[in-house]
């Protein structure tokens, strides 16, 4: 009977099988557990070769504010020229560094709402480029669409440089288990509009004041071209803003983190295929989920620290690494976290304060957040800390409490009563998109809807006007960018969004298997936008779609 | 006594319905991996069918418990016992895991659930789950 009972096994046979069964799921788990990241991260990290500061003793650099050229007609007119650098950014090693106007960040602009800007970019880099302005509210034509390149000196048309003519072409048959780039480099698009040297780009600047950033957006090489320092700020203000009493003035710092790596010559290190960035794209195969360095930078300083009143201010925190999530808390010395008033999103204000004790932040998200250093001691430092990061990629900056100071600044209840507030009722169409890893040609790629990128293919088209419902899902980390438009969220995996999720977005941080439902209304201009995963290797590797607006 | 006789050759009554929930239970797991891969796959409806499976499931596995239970207390029945408890603690854990996004231990565990289940429904399809007319019984 008893034999009968376990399926005619002896106690024996039993407790082999048994035992054998609870071993390989004990290992089974083990080995996720020591393999899974915790917390999850879609990337490789790069390491430096040269000696690496200590935290905190670098000042933090404030960018200049570019000076316009004009201001006739009520435009102002700014130029920028795009050139290679050497500079220090480690102290005491020269990094060559491709930038806007000699400086990364680039220089920042100051734009006020209902006065637009007009920007003529000249190229004296040895590639094309494209300049977007993230988060702008910007006309086809000059939203940097990534085959509009701005060719430099002495390169053909055909998207390869004249001494390298067939590199833009090559074959992709023998490019085994790299991204995918197939069917990308020197794709021909005949909507295409391609300038040499120099292409003014005009911005309306009618739209929420908020902090938006410029950067390089060239097909296929958008990631290393942002991490040779092709990046800046923007900055919209209107009078509404200003005179709600927020910190100001020295007060309020704007904040651009990155995470480098450096090489053994000091220059910049990145994984690229063609370190010329000329012709073949894509990073290494262990780099194909997205680049990290082993150096955070804030204003392209290494771990800076700044000396700040014993009083309120606005930290206007910019995400501009390729890859890197960071979970920003403010530490005092005695190892206590202060809170972050979140005041502003991506799109502006928000209608009404948030307080965080930690500000989660994706690629490209802007956070715009108050702290509050009165009552810390004199003397004492409160440390910008990275919950994600480990080692020194934990630590971000920190301030230096100098002095006691006098403070008439607030945080109104009400900060803005423009958002807009489209309901799921208004919206026309709801639709549906996968984020995921697939095959690419012959390599590992990221694709939106099982699709990379084709510059011809319309992958959405709606009317100017049209009020939609899009649900995008992640298999990993993937930061969700829209073109044109300011979006709100619906949702965060069926159910109610973050406190951190509200007010205007434009870039909407997935984690792996997550999903979340945004609204939006199309405005402003007829033509062909983009949307992608602004992890800057996956959207150069095909996780980037059409939007055409009719 | 009818009772002796019966053991081993005929079940009973709570006996068939810790068969039938122990079907179901397997049933509903089966389509957790499949909401699953339709939902990564770009069908955001997908996620709030996998939700729903959840639900179906965890009661399953608390269905599952409380006749393990009872055929314990009326049948005298052990063995049904343990496994359910293994079972229901494992999918409340996947419960949580779900909820709260770490892949790494989300899909191992589910694959397991879904093994432990086969074996359980192949389990109690095999024995018979009768009255034991003493502890040493059904071991």
């Amino acid at each position: 009977m008893q034999e009968r009972d376990r399926g005619g096994m002896s106690r024996r046979q039993l407790l082999g099988i048994g035992g054998s069964l609870g071993l390989m799921t004990a290992a089974g788990f083990s080995t996720a557990a020591v393999l899974g990241t915790r917390p999850a991260s879609t990337s490789a990290q790069l390491i430096s070769r040269v000696p690496l500061p200590s935290p905190y003793t670098v000042p933090l650099p404030i960018p200049a504010v570019l000076k316009p050229v004009n201001t006739a007609g009520g435009v102002d007119r700014y130029e920028l020229t795009q050139r290679e650098v050497r500079t220090q950014i480690l102290p005491g090693v020269s990094s060559r560094l491709w930038t806007y106007d000699g400086t990364f960040p680039g220089p920042t602009i100051e734009a006020r709402r209902g006065r637009p800007v007009t920007i003529e970019h000249s190229n004296e880099l040895p590639v094309p480029t494209v300049v977007h302005l993230h988060g702008g509210h910007t006309p086809a034509s000059s939203d940097g669409y990534p085959t509009d390149l701005v060719l430099p000196r002495g390169w053909s048309d055909v998207g390869s440089s004249d001494e390298d003519a067939s590199s833009g072409m090559h074959d992709m048959s023998d490019m085994h288990g790299m991204t995918g780039m197939d069917a990308m480099s020197g794709m021909h698009d005949p909507r295409a509009v391609v300038t040499r040297l120099h292409r003014e780009y005009t911005y309306p600047s009618q739209q929420r004041p908020t902090q938006l950033w410029y950067h390089d957006h060239r097909m296929d090489f958008t990631a290393p071209a942002i991490w040779r320092g092709l990046a800046g700020m923007h900055i919209i203000r209107d009078d509404n803003e200003q005179n709600l009493g927020l910190p100001a003035g020295d007060r309020e710092l704007a904040l651009m983190i990155t995470d480098r790596a450096f090489a053994a010559d000091g220059d910049l290190a990145y994984p690229a295929l063609d370190p010329t960035l000329k012709g073949r794209p894509g990073v290494e195969e262990r780099y194909v989920g997205g680049v990290f360095g082993d150096v955070i930078l804030v204003n392209g300083a290494p771990w800076p620290v700044h000396e700040v009143d014993a009083a309120r201010y606005r930290l206007r925190i910019l995400n501009a690494s390729n890859a890197r999530q960071y979970n920003l808390e403010a530490i005092t010395d005695d190892g206590r976290k202060l809170n972050l008033v979140q005041i502003g999103a991506d799109q502006g204000l928000l209608a009404t304060p948030v307080t965080l004790s930690a500000v989660p932040i994706a690629p490209a998200e802007r956070y715009d957040v108050v702290i509050d250093f009165t009552g810390i001691p004199i003397g004492s430092r409160v440390r910008l800390v990275n919950t994600l990061g480990s080692g020194h990629t934990r630590d971000v900056m920190a301030f230096r409490v100098a002095r006691a100071a006098t403070d008439d600044s607030r945080i109104p209840h009400t900060l803005a009563t423009d958002l807009p507030m489209w309901q799921r009722s208004d919206a026309s169409a709801v639709r549906d998109f996968a984020f995921r890893a697939g095959r690419m040609g012959s390599g590992q790629g990221w694709l939106i809807d099982g699709k990379p990128f084709d510059p011809d293919r319309p992958d959405v088209t709606t009317a100017l006007g049209d009020v939609e419902v899009w649900r995008l899902i992640a298999d990993a980390d993937h930061p969700v960018h829209l073109h044109l438009v300011g979006f709100r969220i619906l949702t965060r995996n069926g159910h109610e969004p973050l406190p951190h999720d509200t007010g205007l977005k434009d870039t909407v941080s997935l984690r792996p298997g997550e999903a979340v439902e945004i609204i939006t209304r199309f405005e402003g201009w007829s033509g062909r936008y983009l949307f992608h995963c602004h992890n800057a290797e996956h959207e150069d590797m095909g996780m980037m779609a059409n939007l055409e607006l009719a | 006594m009818t009772t002796i006789r019966a053991s081993g050759t005929r079940t009973w009554a709570s006996g068939w319905v810790f068969r039938v929930v122990v079907t179901l239970h397997l049933l509903a797991v089966i389509a957790q991996p499949v909401f699953a891969g339709v939902y990564l796959s770009g069908d955001f409806d997908a996620l709030g069918w996998h939700e729903m499976g959840a639900n179906i499931v965890t009661g399953f596995g608390y269905a599952q418990l409380i006749v393990a239970i009872v055929a314990f207390v009326r049948l005298r029945v052990r063995w049904a016992l343990p496994m359910s408890i293994g079972v229901a603690v494992a999918e409340t854990l996947q419960y949580y895991v779900g909820e709260h996004g770490p892949l790494w231990l989300h899909i191992p565990l589910g694959v397991a659930i879904v093994v432990a289940l086969v074996m359980q429904f192949v389990t109690v399809w095999r024995r018979s789950i009768a009255k034991q007319e003493s502890g040493d019984a059904g071991a």
